[in-house]
């Protein structure tokens, strides 16, 4: 499961960014909410650590909204999802696969959000590097574990990114609670181990419980129908 | 199919059986328990409350159980229970909302605290009417009933992460609010459980009519393409 799942991964990796459009798209509209967010700061104030650690992670998420679109659309053209279905290769891998390309490109987007977080919301770079990637970690993990499962589930639908995120967003709120606790910290400079474990070990029962769901369900979710 | 029509029987008696125990519950809430001694009156919103709220959470777990199970039997009447049970749940735990809302205004002052419990329900009433667009948007059947399936189940995963990251995020604020104790007078506890099974009769009432409409409304949209010769 694993060589095929990274074989699909290489593939989409390499057709979205083909063109370079592919990773502009949500990278702009991250960009813009922490712009946009940027202006609700009173002149002279500073922006709550916490809260732009919540723009981040909503800058993340509507991103994961648009990377998961483009990536299970790639097969909507020319019948490719049902070439890709009757591959000698378990339904999972492609689950796998996308999931995979999905965080590489997710973790591209946010090499730009961070330092804009930073610079647009007035934050500091902190020591503590380690827990902060362990916490990027967690929330990217399980934010791509389900993205990968639900991208699928509005295939062959006009406005599936509406959809995608409606049904997406609710869900990940044990995720995106910990993610925001947690960078709040880190822009606090406050991120240590003791504050950090509860909330941490949160994100991982959270990547844990959907991964194993994801394993059993994605092969119902995609499917050759329309 | 069948299993459809032979319901008939039981729901309108069952219907009757829910107003009738609605009705009782009325007057054991304002009849037969005491007014509270410091909240008064108000407390009587509690017993709809508890019903609506329990009810609800109910609902959420028939979608969970009928969409494994469809799931498993490929069923389209598993598929039906689930849009109805997700239907009613979301109505149940709305309605929870607004009164818990309304008994909160006196009581602590507010109208909205985040307390775990209240944040979980908003949280799942937000996922299961994200659940309902879902069921709304225009899939084909079979698509339909598989994703929705799929996500009724995730969705059921959710409650117990979404719980315990609410009372996470609330421990690190000071408690504002303390709960009400739980030693209720057994009068009161009583009067909840009349209310309690009432709204279980309503509940079950609305689902199996609700699943019903959706069966007929199946049956009649295969006759009409039927006729139009598709």
């Amino acid at each position: 499961m694993i060589r095929p799942a990274l074989v699909i991964a290489g593939k989409d990796l390499r057709l979205v960014l083909a063109g370079g459009v592919g990773l502009a798209q949500p990278v702009l509209l991250g960009l813009l909410l922490v712009f946009v967010f940027s202006l609700a700061r009173p002149a002279g104030e500073l922006v709550p650590p916490q809260a732009a650690a919540g723009v981040f992670w909503l800058a993340s998420l509507f991103a994961m909204v648009l990377i998961y679109n483009t990536l299970y659309s790639l097969e909507e053209a020319h019948g490719a999802r049902t070439g890709l279905l009757l591959a000698p290769l378990a339904p999972q891998a492609v689950w796998l696969g996308k999931g995979l390309a999905g965080a590489g490109l997710l973790v591209v987007s946010q090499v730009v959000f961070l330092p804009a977080a930073m610079i647009f919301l007035g934050q500091d770079f902190h020591g503590g590097v380690g827990l902060a990637l362990l916490t990027l970690l967690a929330g990217d993990l399980g934010v791509c574990v389900l993205g990968s499962l639900l991208g699928a589930l509005a295939q062959g639908q006009a406005a599936r990114e509406s959809l995608l995120t409606v049904v997406l967003f609710p869900l990940l709120v044990p995720l995106l609670l910990a993610g925001v606790r947690l960078g709040g910290l880190y822009f606090e400079g406050a991120l240590e181990w003791e504050a950090a474990a509860s909330w941490l070990g949160l994100a991982a029962a959270f990547d844990a419980v959907f991964a194993a769901a994801a394993l059993i369900l994605f092969p119902f979710v995609y499917t050759g129908e329309d | 199919m069948n299993a459809d029509n032979t319901g008939a029987g039981w729901v309108g008696p069952l219907a009757a059986a829910a107003g009738l125990a609605l009705a009782g519950a009325q007057w054991f809430i304002f009849g037969y328990a005491p007014v509270e001694a410091t909240m008064g009156v108000v407390q009587k919103i509690f017993y709809p409350h508890l019903g609506l709220a329990w009810w609800g959470m109910f609902s959420f777990f028939t979608v969970f159980a009928a969409g494994a199970l469809y799931l498993w039997k490929r069923e389209a009447r598993f598929d039906r229970l689930a849009g109805a049970a997700a239907e009613v749940g979301v109505l149940f735990s709305a309605l929870a909302l607004v009164c818990g809302s309304l008994w909160a205004r006196p009581i602590w002052n507010v109208w909205w605290t985040w307390d775990p419990r209240l944040t979980t329900a908003l949280i799942m009433c937000f996922i299961y009417a994200a659940y309902l667009v879902l069921r709304a948007s225009g899939l084909g059947r079979e698509r339909r009933a598989l994703v929705c399936a799929v996500v009724g189940v995730a969705a059921f995963l959710d409650v117990p992460l979404v719980f315990i990251s609410a009372r996470m995020w609330r421990s690190i604020h000071p408690a504002v609010f303390k709960r009400q104790g739980g030693g209720l007078e057994p009068e009161m506890l009583l009067a909840l459980f009349v209310t309690l099974f009432a709204f279980g009769l309503l509940w079950l009432c609305l689902v199996a009519l609700r699943a019903r409409q959706l069966a007929a409304a199946e049956r009649a949209s295969a006759l009409a393409a039927g006729r139009m010769g598709l």
